[in-house]
């Protein structure tokens, strides 16, 4: 089966860069579940935890904070704001990493969720 | 002819700064390599960001967000200045502050009504020294500039330019060619030109709309273009500083050997001239 090959990339530095097997990520919506072959996607991402499982055993947790997910081709890229072990004390979050509920009211619409 | 004990103190002088300068030479090679890793560390984020802003990026989207605004001719503008904090680093502040004066004079050679603002310790004392009035000063960006630094810088800028406060900003810091090649240079920060983009966004599974996301990206955008000239500057300013006192080094190393021979000079006559007054006194005797 094909591997994801994953990057999340924080503005200072590759925070992690390695194949996956499945990645779940903290939309902006909700969590996003990608595995390979995924359509070609771009994500706008929210606060909360990013898991990249790896083929085989095991898994990375890393606490992620805004920024855009883009798959295309089995290749994985997060890019965000922060991207730790710990995760960001609320008053350290983005302004623009947080998702307001009118965002979401906004722009989603039941029948489509890529709307 | 010196007195060769007055050239004996010049020679013990000119070591010591040599051996000062030398240091800082090495103070600052060590933390240009670790500034130059800094440059690479941060290049995939901003060549990934560019990349979805510009594949998202449709002129439609001018009129629906104030960040992406095209003003009709510009009235007003800021000018971000970046120096360091620091001199002895050669022409370093130097060419950015001529740098800026350039940009500065032709926009208000255009009639706009341009501010200053300016990170660094060297260029806020030379624009204070002309009595040019400064809008904003920042003294507390280190050697490891963070992307909270470059919020700090252009929040304010941005927020103004989307108010429709401020027509364009400009970025002025030096660009990182190399080590040895940092030439200064002027950015357009805003407003936002992206180029045509190679790839474009059509194929991809957009979530949210395309608009929504790029409105949420748009200020990382900015910021991260500030963060970038943020981190080339510092390693800049470690380039320019280890070529300057590798110059100084090698000068007093030239300094040196002159004095050296003078001194000998100094000694072998004072020598020469012992000796003739014994043999003198001797003769004298005879």
């Amino acid at each position: 089966m094909a591997v994801l090959r994953v990057r999340v990339v924080a503005p200072d530095r590759v925070v992690y860069q390695g194949e996956s097997s499945s990645v779940v990520a903290p939309a902006w919506d909700g969590k996003v579940g990608i595995l390979p072959d995924h359509a070609p996607i771009i994500i706008l991402l929210g606060v909360g935890e990013l898991d990249v499982d790896l083929p085989g055993n095991g898994s990375h947790r890393f606490h992620i904070a805004g920024g855009v997910m883009k798959v295309l081709d089995n290749q994985v890229t997060v890019l965000t704001e922060y991207a730790g072990d710990q995760p960001l004390v609320p008053e350290l979050i983005p302004a623009g990493a947080r998702i307001h509920e009118e965002d979401l009211l906004e722009h989603t619409s039941p029948g489509n969720p890529f709307a | 002819m010196a007195n060769a004990r007055e050239v004996k103190r010049r020679i013990k002088s000119v070591e010591n700064t040599r051996q000062i300068t030398r240091t800082m030479e090495l103070v600052a090679t060590s933390k240009l390599k670790k500034a130059t890793d800094r440059v690479h560390a941060a290049k995939p984020y901003g060549d990934a960001l560019t990349e979805i802003v510009r594949s998202l990026y449709a002129p439609a989207f001018a009129e629906q967000f104030p960040l992406l605004r095209r003003p009709d001719g510009t009235k007003r503008a800021a000018v971000l200045l970046l120096t360091a904090n620091r001199g002895l680093a050669g022409g370093f502040n130097a060419n950015l502050i001529k740098e800026a004066r350039r940009g500065l004079d032709e926009l208000r050679g255009q009639g706009i009504d341009t501010e200053l603002h300016i990170a660094g310790r060297k260029g806020i004392a030379y624009f204070r020294f002309r009595g040019e009035p400064i809008s904003g000063q920042w003294t507390d960006i280190g050697d490891v500039p963070t992307s909270d630094d470059a919020e700090r810088l252009v929040g304010g800028l941005r927020d103004r330019f989307a108010e429709g406060d401020l027509d364009a900003v400009y970025l002025v810091s030096s660009e990182f060619v190399s080590a040895m090649s940092t030439p200064p240079a002027t950015t357009k920060v805003l407003p936002i030109e992206p180029d045509n983009a190679e790839q474009s966004a059509e194929g991809f599974i957009l979530s949210p709309a395309p608009g929504f996301i790029l409105e949420r990206m748009l200020p990382s955008y900015v910021r991260n273009v500030v963060f970038t000239a943020l981190v080339e500057n510092a390693a800049a300013e470690q380039g320019q500083r280890r070529t300057a006192m590798k110059n100084a080094t090698d000068n007093a190393g030239e300094v040196l050997e002159h004095l050296t021979r003078t001194y000998n000079r100094a000694r072998q006559a004072q020598i020469t001239q012992e000796i003739a007054e014994i043999v003198g006194g001797a003769a004298a005797l005879e």
